[in-house]
């Protein structure tokens, strides 16, 4: 009785300083201030690099912006033909690639570890090889992609084609859909299973019906980052056929000609190119700060849909 | 579902901008030509490429830019059709093309020189061969102040007296054309009389990326590097040093280099796969293109490299009709 006394004159004594506002907790003001900071600077610096990048794409952006997403690379940076379809092109197969080849694959194979697969020593050593998958440096994807897709499976591809590159890259971004997919499946409760289990539902239909719905706006996120992470690499992807000087034809986005057709550009290896050659000719510089702002823009769509329809799961869970 | 979404999405975007591409006008050849090599002659070819491309729009030209040994590796598999080089083929090269039976031109079609380049605050303005192998030779590695290699300086017969700062020094890195070109022009000789191999000292800062070379040049004030020629056009924060070849400092100018009067200057090439040639009319004409006035005549100054003297650009298409 005298204890929880003393607890409460103690609740009270705290309970009147925070209301007269003489709190003493400088140490969890500190904290909580530092925190802000840390987010402050994320935050800065990120605004810093947009602000620097578009700052020098505006001249491209504003002056032709139509001229510079239908041209194509070119050797001086004066050139009213210069700009990013062909690149735009390769990038967009790409993420067609990845989202057709990547994403099922990958959250069948996160189902299965989550809700099929025994725990025993051999599951535990696929999931040990997942993380470390995603470890490894892009380029050695690039070396497999040269091996299998461009020289054993040339027939198939086209060899050195956005076909190789784009399944060089869904399988980059493999291990990233399946852990990201795995931890959105282990976050839905139990009950909501032993629920669907309690009203008669096979193990099929509880997934369907509640682990997946549930689990979908977590995926989606995965998803995202993958193809983020898989349209802006530029090191596996000239292994398999980027070309950095010039190519020949500029296909249309849905010409399905060019996805084995020999050779083809990508946004990130068009970045990459312009900023070298912005050595010998500096107006290159502010032509690759504006193909970041469209590669940005891109990624920002693809943002879009993907958040449109978390929040259409979102709902459906609500 | 989210893969249908995300297609449509992007499909709408596509359309919005989608286009086709123009084929077939000018004397009615088409084709398709396939260059690697060089990542320096890679501009020109591009620019050749450009120009051609008015003319005969039904051929496809694709020009990439790897680096010159790699892209003699793809020349003698018999994957590309013409390929871009910063030096003379190599006798190792040479026996690969031949063991796969390719059969090739090699033509002059440009000059590019390399660029010898310290801070704007180092006093140093002319440095002698012997100076630059006592600086980043084979015997240097470990030097870490320009005054460390006085003495080999000296040894060589240099009479320069080099300022005292950290030594600094950023260049290309051996798989460039430019690293390769730098040690034969300027090392190799002076390696060989001393019994030392012909190279650089490990221990500097190499890197692909010719404006971080400059980036580096710029950070220190008692650095040391080189470049090609083209890339110190519009470079602030550096300059250029002139160089002693035997006759005395030469500054680098579009004109010394033409004429070789400055000493650490380089042809480029073309080398031509005679057979694929042959065979296919849009080879030769693009080569046919290249050589002439509309072609190298516009497309070297364009892309910022030295011209050929005209007897050199006559003594190339002389090479290219008679292979």
């Amino acid at each position: 009785m005298a204890k929880a006394r003393l607890i409460g004159d103690r609740t009270n004594r705290v309970m009147v300083q925070a209301m007269e506002r003489r709190s003493t907790d400088v140490r969890g003001r500190i904290f909580q201030i530092s925190l802000l900071v840390t987010l402050l600077i994320s935050l800065f610096i990120l605004a810093v690099l947009i602000v620097d990048v578009v700052v020098d794409a505006w001249g491209v952006l504003t002056g032709r912006p139509g001229g510079f997403l239908n041209g194509t690379m070119r050797s001086v940076s004066h050139d009213n033909k210069l700009g990013v379809h062909q690149a735009l092109v390769g990038t967009f197969w790409i993420a067609v690639f990845v989202a057709v080849l990547a994403f099922p694959i990958g959250i069948g194979a996160a189902i299965w570890l989550e809700e099929y697969a025994p725990k025993n020593r051999f599951t535990r050593f696929i999931e040990l090889n997942i993380r470390n998958l995603a470890g490894v440096p892009s380029i050695v994807y690039g070396l497999l992609g040269l091996f299998y897709f461009v020289n054993t499976l040339g027939d198939l591809t086209g060899g050195k084609s956005i076909a190789s590159a784009g399944i060089t890259l869904a399988i980059l971004v493999l291990p990233i859909v399946i852990i990201t997919a795995q931890e959105a499946i282990r976050a839905v409760p139990q009950g909501l299973k032993e629920g669907a289990y309690g009203v008669g539902a096979t193990k099929w239909t509880m997934i369907r019906s509640q682990v997946l719905p549930y689990a979908a706006p977590g995926i989606l996120t995965g998803t995202l980052l993958s193809m983020s992470r898989g349209i802006g690499e530029a090191a596996p992807i000239l292994l398999v056929g980027a070309v950095t000087g010039r190519l020949g034809t500029d296909p249309a986005f849905l010409d399905f000609s060019a996805i084995n057709a020999e050779a083809f550009m990508a946004m990130p290896v068009i970045i990459v190119e312009w900023v070298q050659n912005s050595g010998r000719d500096p107006g290159f510089a502010e032509a690759a700060a504006a193909a970041i702002v469209v590669l940005l823009v891109f990624v920002i769509l693809m943002n879009a849909a993907a958040i449109l329809m978390r929040n259409h799961f979102e709902k459906k869970r609500g | 579902m989210p893969i249908i979404g995300i297609v449509v999405v992007l499909a709408l975007v596509a359309g919005a901008c989608s286009r086709g591409s123009g084929r077939g006008v000018g004397s009615g050849i088409t084709g398709r030509v396939t260059i690697s090599g060089s990542s320096t002659v890679e501009p020109i070819s591009v620019r050749v490429a450009e120009l051609f491309e008015d003319v005969e729009s039904g051929v496809a030209v694709t020009v990439d830019g790897p680096g010159t040994g790699d892209g003699f590796k793809l020349f003698c598999a018999g994957e590309t059709d013409i390929s871009d080089a910063s030096r003379p083929i190599k006798d190792k090269e040479i026996g690969e093309c031949a063991e796969a039976g390719i059969e090739f031109v090699e033509l002059r079609v440009a000059i590019d020189g390399i660029a010898v380049m310290t801070s704007v605050n180092n006093p140093v303005d002319c440095v002698s061969f012997a100076d630059i192998y006592a600086l980043v030779g084979p015997e240097s590695t470990g030097f870490k102040r320009w005054t460390d290699a006085q003495a080999l300086a000296s040894e060589l017969g240099s009479s320069s007296t080099l300022p005292d700062g950290s030594l600094d020094i950023y260049g290309p890195g051996e798989e460039s054309g430019t690293f390769d070109s730098f040690v034969e022009i300027v090392l190799e000789h002076i390696a060989e009389e001393r019994g030392q191999e012909a190279t650089t000292r490990p221990d500097y800062n190499a890197n692909a990326d010719d404006n971080v070379i400059i980036q580096g040049l710029q950070s220190s004030d008692s650095s040391l590097g080189w470049v090609g020629y083209a890339f110190t056009a519009n470079v602030q924060g550096v300059k250029l040093l002139d160089v002693d070849g035997g006759d005395g400092c030469k500054a680098a100018s579009p004109d010394a280099i033409a004429t070789g009067e400055y000493p650490v200057s380089r042809s480029l090439y073309i080398y031509v796969n005679k057979a694929k040639a042959e065979a296919s009319p849009a080879v030769t004409s693009f080569v046919d293109f290249y050589l002439s006035d509309g072609g190298l005549g516009t497309a070297v100054s364009d892309v910022k490299y030295v011209n050929l003297t005209e007897e050199d650009r006559m003594a190339s298409r002389a090479e290219w009709s008679a292979r």
